[in-house]
């Protein structure tokens, strides 16, 4: 049997800035009928220029194919002209992309927008369809992605759904003109994980209801587990290995590959690094902390009302600690930390950092070098149009050093986080996205001070090179004595790194305690349903993780099927 | 750790530089745009020495010699009284990019710090400034320079002083929006957090993120203040004679046409080449610093 999708020997160069460069090396790949695949590479591999040659959306120039071809059942896409390829969008091959935020017309409702793809669809079928059977076909495919108000959801605009929600209909719009070979890519990975792990199950199960193929395209391991029968490894442009699902899991042949399985932190099992601390001494102490935000809206901007992002917080931070808070996005863990950090006023309560009220004592210089904060986009928190020596001499400037010591100083940080001492005159776009997080974490040590607050300090970066600041943060703890306050969504992150963790669910906390206990024994539901929705890269995980009922689950979180009544 | 072998490096080892001069090269518009200006400044600075009767600057009069049209001796005719319409132009330039100088080198700085301001403060300051820039930009402003210049003397100062008067505004403006856009990105808080003053926020921190935007403006502005003044000139209201002023020579150029159009039509060329040059080397900055207005 022929395969669906075929690339035989494929080579992709570009042209940029006067210079050739190969991004895709003889990459060879196919999709069977009914088949699932996988595709998996970290950010710059060259996975989604595979994708987007396979569409026909490379930009030519200053992409260009050098060599190979690509079939789709037989027919040799690449040899197509343009109207002939633009007849398979939709229909023979189509797409979800990863951001259901921006992949939506804001100003459009939902049902227009599908509309048109149907309609494109019907022309290039010529078919003709009246908008009622169009309509009725829209509604069908919404039940498909289960989302039953299908009338509703088409008269909506793309802002009154949830994430969850948007990504599903980004799926039935996939859907809408019965293609036969999805392509997936990151679907579901800028959604939370408890989301995301309803998303990954409908696409399982459209593939077996529907008759497709999936291409999938993802950096997560843990995705490619549920969701592939075989996998592609592709690294910098080259397939380094394939083979079965179980092949790749568990013997991993190449050593990017193994590499790749190593750098990804286990949730459960032998592999759990657990990171022992028992403090004695509190350091940060928050005491039923609440914040409220006033929202605004109507003639002349009146409070219209208020929103609690944090609710009656209490927590004690160790000295020594590594305190891990969870949550997914909305869950209100920025914004405590931003309370502590004394950037924003509580509501009501109270915190104390090393046994001082931060009233008058935030933003003191002595508070400054107390406590510190990396955050979450380097590439937003350092200033693009400064060196990075010229950035790390900022706290120290503010805090009373003179010039020949402030260069001294610079050069011991760039030592600490491990970077060259050149790098000092270079501007944070030379530099990755690894090398930039460094000079963050080089920032905020800069005044010496005892507790780091670290805001998703990872969540930007590959994880191989996150498994690399992980390792700094560990040995600049080690050699500084140092407390980190460590905010994440990634709960096998945390499993690794922290030895204390408090799950935060819409701005409470629900559950407080030593690592191994919260992730052994977990209390709460949503602990349970959070833990059961992380996709792990081996069955010893799974088997460990909590089992939660549909009842349980459905009793704190919101589903991303409904949709919620105004 | 060197570059090469980093997973996650920068794809094309050159610097920002190296591929924003890429673009421009890549971009002959721009290329052209940067050679006229660059001939306009050349015969703005060098007025005396590349003008073929620099005599013509001043009150020269030669009556046998006037009216004649654009020859080898006289490349773009002759006037009334015979001045050479070449040499007053180039001499032309020296007055147009005076005042571009004048009103930018005033007007800039201003509303740069003005925008940075109500940018960052945010709050009453913001109020006040933005209200003000919008009344101030309500005021037509060719109506506005005519009563300034009406109510004081004409002359190139009070042209000057009245252009200035009404371009700050826009750049206000357009800092404004770049520092409230830069106000979400984390590095503003980060700069607070390291205990940074205000002034250090503003002029380290905001201010180089302003400045490929203030140059493209400044580029595609300088057309317009040469347009703006030459048109006070030419009602009467800016330079006056014999100062050699493009606009001035317009106006009483016209007074010969359509016979004797060189008088006119030579020196209009003149305002449309430098202003030409001008937008076409702001559009090639803009392309090449990557930056919207």
């Amino acid at each position: 049997m022929n395969p669906l999708l075929d690339i035989r020997d494929l080579c992709i160069g570009f042209d940029a800035y006067g210079q050739h460069r190969r991004v895709l090396h003889n990459v060879d790949l196919h999709v069977n009928e009914g088949e699932r695949v996988s595709l998996i590479g970290q950010s710059g591999s060259g996975k989604t220029v595979t994708m987007r040659t396979i569409i026909g959306t490379l930009p030519m120039p200053p992409g260009k194919v050098e060599q190979g071809s690509i079939y789709y059942n037989g027919q040799s896409l690449l040899d197509l002209n343009k109207q002939d390829r633009n007849r398979l969008k939709g229909i023979g091959i189509s797409i979800v992309l990863q951001d259901p935020m921006l992949s939506f017309n804001p100003v459009l409702t939902i049902g227009r927008q599908m509309d048109d793809v149907i309609r494109y669809g019907d022309l290039r079928l010529r078919n003709s369809r009246s908008r009622a059977d169009r309509r009725t076909h829209m509604i069908e495919t919404l039940n498909k992605v289960q989302l039953r108000d299908g009338g509703r959801v088409l008269d909506s605009y793309p802002m009154m759904l949830s994430g969850g929600m948007r990504q599903r209909v980004l799926i039935g719009m996939a859907l809408l003109n019965k293609p036969r070979l999805l392509i997936a890519d990151e679907p579901g990975t800028a959604l939370d994980v408890t989301t995301q792990d309803e998303i990954l199950a409908l696409l399982n199960r459209l593939v077996v209801e529907e008759g497709l193929s999936l291409l999938l395209i993802t950096h997560n391991l843990g995705v490619v587990r549920e969701m592939a029968d075989r996998v592609y490894v592709m690294e910098r442009g080259h397939i380094v290995e394939t083979g079965t699902r179980d092949e790749i899991f568990d013997a991993p042949q190449h050593a990017y590959t193994r590499e790749l399985m190593a750098a990804v932190p286990p949730l459960y099992g032998d592999g759990v690094k657990t990171t022992e601390h028992e403090g004695t001494q509190p350091i940060v102490d928050v005491a039923s902390v609440s914040k409220d935000f006033e929202t605004r809206s109507g003639w002349l901007n009146r409070v219209t009302g208020s929103f609690r992002a944090v609710n009656d917080v209490s927590l004690t931070v160790q000295q020594g600690d590594i305190f891990g808070i969870a949550g997914e996005s909305g869950s209100g863990k920025t914004t405590l930390a931003k309370i502590i950090m004394g950037l924003t006023a509580p509501t009501k309560g109270a915190v104390q950092i090393d046994g001082r009220s931060l009233d008058g004592f935030a933003g003191t210089q002595e508070f400054r070098k107390l406590i510190q904060i990396v955050y979450q986009n380097p590439g937003s928190s350092l200033n693009p149009r400064r060196t990075v020596g010229d950035q790390l001499a900022v706290p120290l400037k503010f805090t009373g050093f003179d010039k020949p010591s402030i260069n001294r100083r610079i050069s011991e940080l760039l030592d600490l986080v491990e970077l060259p001492q050149n790098y000092s005159a270079m501007y944070p776009h030379e530099l990755s996205g690894g090398q930039k997080q460094r000079v963050a974490i080089a920032r905020a040590l800069s005044v010496n001070p005892k507790i780091l607050v670290l805001d998703e300090p990872t969540s930007a970066l590959d994880v191989l090179v996150q498994s690399t600041v992980i390792d700094l943060l560990h040995d600049l703890r080690r050699e500084f004595d140092l407390t980190y306050i460590f905010i994440s969504h990634d709960l096998s992150l945390m499993r690794n790194f922290c030895n204390r963790v408090a799950v935060m669910l819409r701005g409470e906390v629900v559950e407080t305690g030593p690592v191994a206990e919260i992730f052994d024994t977990p209390g709460h539901p949503y602990t349970r349903a959070l833990l059961s929705a992380i996709p792990v890269i081996s069955p010893e995980e799974d088997a460990l993780k909590p089992i939660v009922s549909k009842e349980e689950r459905a009793a704190v979180l919101a589903t991303s099927t409904e949709l919620e009544d105004t | 750790m060197s570059a090469m072998n980093d997973p996650d490096a920068p794809v094309h080892g050159l610097t920002a530089r190296q591929m924003a001069l890429y673009r421009f090269r890549r971009n002959p518009l721009a290329v052209v745009g940067t050679l006229i200006v660059f001939s306009v400044i050349l015969a703005a600075v060098f007025a005396p020495w590349i003008a073929p009767a620099p005599e013509s600057a001043g009150s020269f009069v030669d009556f046998r010699n006037r009216h004649s049209p654009p020859n080898w001796d006289n490349l773009m005719g002759t006037d009334n009284v015979g001045r050479d319409v070449f040499s007053r132009v180039i001499f032309g330039y020296r007055v147009s990019l005076g005042l571009v100088v004048g009103v930018l080198g005033v007007a800039v700085p201003f509303g740069v710090i003005l925008g940075l301001c109500a940018g960052y403060f945010g709050g009453w300051t913001e109020t006040i400034i933005m209200r003000f820039t919008d009344i101030m930009l309500a005021l037509p402003p060719l109506a506005m320079a005519l009563a300034i210049t009406a109510v004081l003397s004409p002359n190139l100062i009070n042209a000057m002083i009245a252009i200035t008067l009404l371009w700050w505004t826009w750049h206000t403006r357009l800092i404004y929006r770049i520092v409230k856009g830069q106000m979400n990105e984390d590095y503003v808080e980060a700069a607070r957090v390291a205990g940074a003053s205000h002034a250090h926020i503003l002029f380290r921190e905001l201010l180089p993120n302003c400045f490929s935007a203030v140059a493209v403006k400044i580029s595609l502005d300088a057309g317009f203040v040469i347009l703006f003044g030459a048109a006070l000139s030419f009602l009467g209201l800016g330079v006056q004679p014999p100062t050699p002023d493009l606009g001035t020579m317009v106006a009483t150029g016209s007074e010969y046409l359509p016979e004797m159009w060189w008088q006119a039509v030579m020196p209009g060329l003149a305002i449309l080449y430098a202003i030409l040059g001008f937008n076409l080397l702001g559009d090639g900055l803009r392309d090449m610093l990557d930056v919207e207005l």
